[in-house]
Order: C-alpha cells, then sequence, then structure tokens
C-alpha cells in the first residue's frame, strides 16, 4: 500500500477503524503529509457529519410511547386469516435452513421426474402403457404368428422357419413343434 | 423471498434457477433423445432340457410364455443408435438383426427391425415398445437343436 | 443493574412484555434513523420501523443468540426498508416536500456551525445523492455512517462478506464525493 491513490482508496476503511494496526500507520503517516489525501479525509468525515446530523436531527422527534403503543396494537390486532397465511409463508421462506428449501425443493421433484432415467423398469407418469405394439410385419413369403399375452404384457412375433442348415433333422423336429401358444 | 437479504436472495433465484435449468436439460433430454440405446438378448429355447438361465430371471414370467422347457442366455448385445439410423446386431447362424429407430412420443420408441439370415430378409416389422418398458419378442430362427428368440428393448438417450 | 439486550430477550421469549418494551425502548429510533436514511420518507419510515417492531416480536422465539440483538433487529429492519423502498411509488413532488421536512427539521437542531446556506445546500444535495444510489449502497453508507457498525455487523445484516461491505462502502462514498464536491 504504497502509492497515493491506493492509501487515498483506504482512508474511508481508516476511518471507520477496519485497516490493521500497519496498514493505519502507514495511511496515518501519508495523509499527514499529502495534502490531496488529507482533502479527502476532511471530505469523507464532512460527508459523515452532515449525514448523521440530519438523521439524528429526525430520529429525537420519534417519542418512545405513542411509537410503543403503536406497536402495541399491531401486536395484539387480531389478523385476518390472510394476513396469518402471509405472515406464515414469509416465516417459512425467511428461516436461514429453509433458504435452501427452495432449490432442494426444485431438485427434489425434478430427481423424482427424472427417476426413470435412472431406474430402468420404474414407471411414471405416461409410460403406462406398456406393451409392445406391433404395426406392420413382413415375413417375406413365410409363416408368421403374433402372440399377445396379457398377464405378463409380452408380445412375440414368431417366425416359422424350416431350418437351412447342417442339424436338419432336429431343427425339423424343433421347426415344427415350435411353441405352444 | 422478499425479505431475504438481496444477496442472499440473488443467490437462492440463482441456484433455484441453475437447478431448474439442469432439470429441465435432462428432462428436456428425454423428450428429445439424441439416440436410443438397444438391447439384443439372443436366447435358445429348447424342450431338450429342463432349465432357465439365471440369467434370464428379469424376464421369465414372459419367456415362460412360450412353454419351453430350456432356456439359455446365448448373448446380449448394447449399441447406441442414432434416429433415422441404424445398427446392425449379430445372431448365431449367419443371421443379423438390423434395428432403425424411427419416432419417440408418449414415452414410446418406434422401432423398424429387419431380421436377416446370409443377407435374405426373413422379417420386416415395424413396432412400437415402451422406452426402457418391456421387451419385445421375435422368436423362431432354428439353432442348435431349439429356436432362438431375441429380446428387443429399447432406451431413449 | 441494566439488563442486556440477551438478558432481555430471554425474558421476552419467556413471555414478558415489559422486557420486550425495554428493547423497543433502546432501538426505537436508531431503527427509525436507519430506515429513514434507506426510505427518505417520514411517514413510511415511522411505519416500517413499528412493523420491524412488530416483526421482531413475531419471530422472537427463532432468535437463538447466534448473532447479536441489535444486528438481528437491524437485519429484520433493512429487509423491510429495501422492500418498502422497491414498493415505494413517489412521485417527484412528494419526495420534494418530505426533503424539505427533512431540511427543517435539521434547521432546528441546537445551534451549530451547519446551519448556514452552504451547508444546507450540501444537506439537500447529499439528500438527493443518496437517494441516487442503488437500496444495497444506501444500506452500508446508512448503516456505518449513523450507526458506527463494524463491517463484519453490516455484513451479518445485509447476508454478504466483509469485502463487499469494504467495496460498497468505498463505491458510495466515491460518488457522493462526486456529486457533492461542489459543496465540499
Amino acid at each position: 500500500m504504497n502509492s497515493c491513490e491506493n492509501i487515498r482508496d483506504s482512508i474511508g476503511s481508516w476511518l471507520d477503524g477496519e485497516l490493521s494496526p500497519s496498514q493505519s500507520e502507514a495511511v496515518q503517516s501519508h495523509v499527514a503529509t499529502c495534502g490531496a489525501c488529507a482533502e479527502t479525509r476532511r471530505q469523507l468525515e464532512k460527508i459523515d457529519r452532515t449525514l448523521k446530523t440530519s438523521l439524528d436531527a429526525e430520529a429525537v422527534r420519534v417519542d418512545f410511547l405513542p411509537f410503543w403503543r403503536e406497536v402495541q396494537s399491531r401486536i395484539n390486532r387480531k389478523r385476518s386469516p390472510i394476513e396469518q397465511l402471509v405472515d406464515w409463508g414469509r416465516d417459512i421462506l425467511t428461516a436461514p435452513r429453509v433458504t435452501w428449501a427452495i432449490p432442494a425443493v426444485i431438485i427434489v421433484l425434478i430427481g423424482i421426474l427424472s427417476l426413470d432415467a435412472y431406474l430402468p423398469g420404474w414407471k411414471f407418469g405416461a409410460a403406462r402403457n406398456s406393451f409392445a405394439a406391433v404395426d406392420s410385419i413382413d415375413a417375406h413369403g413365410s409363416s408368421v404368428a403374433l402372440l399377445r399375452e396379457n398377464e405378463t404384457k409380452t408380445t412375440v412375433i414368431w417366425l416359422y422357419q424350416d431350418e437351412e442348415g447342417e442339424n436338419d433333422a432336429a431343427a425339423d423336429e424343433s421347426a415344427k413343434s415350435g411353441p405352444t401358444f | 423471498m422478499m425479505l431475504l437479504p438481496t444477496n442472499l436472495r440473488n443467490r437462492v433465484l440463482l441456484f433455484s434457477l441453475l437447478a431448474f435449468a439442469a432439470g429441465t436439460t435432462v428432462l428436456a433430454a428425454e423428450k428429445n433423445p439424441q439416440s436410443v440405446q438397444v438391447t439384443i438378448g439372443t436366447i435358445l429355447v429348447s424342450n431338450q432340457n429342463d432349465d432357465f438361465d439365471p440369467k434370464l430371471k428379469s424376464m421369465e414370467k414372459q419367456l415362460r410364455v412360450l412353454k419351453y422347457r430350456s432356456y439359455r442366455l446365448l448373448k446380449n448385445d448394447t449399441q447406441n443408435v442414432p434416429w433415422q439410423g441404424n445398427k446392425v446386431f449379430e445372431i448365431p447362424g449367419g443371421r443379423s438383426l438390423t434395428v432403425a429407430p424411427q419416432e419417440f412420443q408418449n414415452n414410446r420408441i418406434a422401432l423398424k427391425v429387419r431380421l436377416t439370415e446370409r443377407e435374405k430378409p426373413l422379417l420386416d416389422t415395424t413396432v412400437t415398445v415402451p422406452n426402457k418398458g418391456n421387451f419385445l419378442y421375435v422368436g423362431g430362427p432354428p439353432h442348435e437343436g431349439g429356436n432362438l428368440v431375441l429380446s428387443i428393448s429399447a432406451a431413449a438417450q | 443493574m441494566e439488563l442486556t439486550d440477551s438478558e432481555l430477550v430471554q425474558k421476552c421469549q419467556a413471555g414478558e412484555m415489559s422486557a420486550f418494551q425495554e428493547l423497543v425502548s433502546r432501538y426505537h429510533q436508531k431503527v427509525y434513523m436507519v430506515i429513514l436514511g434507506l426510505l427518505r420518507h417520514r411517514e413510511d419510515a415511522l411505519e416500517v420501523a413499528q412493523e420491524t417492531f412488530f416483526r421482531a416480536f413475531r419471530k422472537i422465539n427463532s432468535f437463538q443468540g447466534g448473532s447479536s440483538f441489535y444486528t438481528w433487529l437491524y437485519r429484520i429492519a433493512v429487509n423491510m426498508a429495501i422492500d418498502a423502498q422497491r414498493r415505494q411509488k413517489r412521485n417527484p413532488l412528494d419526495f420534494r416536500e418530505n426533503m424539505d421536512d427533512l431540511l427543517e427539521a435539521q434547521n432546528e437542531v441546537a445551534q451549530d456551525p451547519f446551519s448556514d446556506v452552504h451547508d444546507r445546500e450540501l444537506r439537500e444535495s447529499l439528500v438527493k445523492a443518496i437517494n441516487e444510489l442503488t437500496p444495497e449502497h444506501k444500506a452500508v453508507i446508512v448503516l456505518r455512517t449513523i450507526e458506527g457498525l463494524s463491517y463484519k455487523d453490516i455484513g451479518e445484516i445485509l447476508g454478504c462478506s466483509e469485502g463487499t461491505v469494504m467495496s460498497r462502502l468505498h463505491y458510495a462514498r466515491k460518488k457522493l464525493q462526486d456529486k457533492l464536491s461542489a459543496y465540499l
């Protein structure tokens, strides 16, 4: 903290008593020898003084008893249901711990809505129709069967095919028997 | 909120906005998915044995509908398939299954599916499956004394 | 022997209205000054000050002594004043009338070296310049100047760091110096 400009910027904090002892000493020594900084100090003190004086003058006009009577009447006055609701809402929203409840609730809601991204099979909202639906089938000349089983919500497309591979006998047997739907 | 100190109020508002933005991004991603994760299970069903592969436990109730005595999982393949694109899944016996996602609506995914054997199409079908929901089964191709059953499921990404 | 604020708060929490009355007696003028410094309108400031104590009474059981009573009280007062300020829809004429009231009050203050024309102009300009600050800058200037509160206390009241208090004060004072240079 050496340059005049830096010190001038610190004069307010110095006057407020918020600088460390060493910083305070540096500012004090500089202000004692620098005309510009001394002028800044004078101006800041004058602003402070003028503001304080103007409001002090107002404050002394506020008598305690009428003020207290008004506060008491607010305390004793029966609040309407709407006022009570607003008061309750204010209390909830201004409790420091609950301040973070707002984003927390948003995150929880988002988490619930996004749950099925992380838990496959967890059904939410629109995913109620859990059957696979078959819109078209072309078996290119072969026989095909479509099975839908309600209890297990199973959809099966079964293609009846003749085996062309090595194990013809066994394959024929299997292909002819097929599943028993 | 109006009664919080301004700085804290601004922080809470900003945090809430960020949380909301993050959440809508997640939800928006679901509503406008970039691709589809398709999983094809290749299952050998037969009457040669009496066994049920424990790996198929999650679909046992559905597979039992076919009333075979033996169920064995041969392979499980998962691929990300872009919308309007397609991916090929190799199936035993010189076969392949081509899956092409078409549309995502009401949390259901429309797929075009083609089963091919040695370049020859066996089956073309257009299906709609629930997103991350129940499987569709395509069965029938003979294999090793039994038949192949392909379980098809899709999850929007 | 005079009871401390903490002792009075405990008595309030136990249901002693007289303890709360004593707290009001101690702080009503200071709270009014802070609010007036922010609102610059006498009737509004009075009303908000009374409401501040009503709110404090309602919430007295939630005061757990984590901060001093006066910083807790000023926090309520400043928040209400800033709220009221945002709702304030004063036309310029109303504002000028109130300014005159304030200046008249200043002139009634004891024979002081500030009652000359030059100082009157300074006060008029100061009131106007302060009113042009944002609520947050006004709050730090008022709390520091009138109450002589530490940056730490001001930060607690306004919910910001000491560094923020320091920079806001610096900014507010610079602005006031610039606007009032002709009168300083």
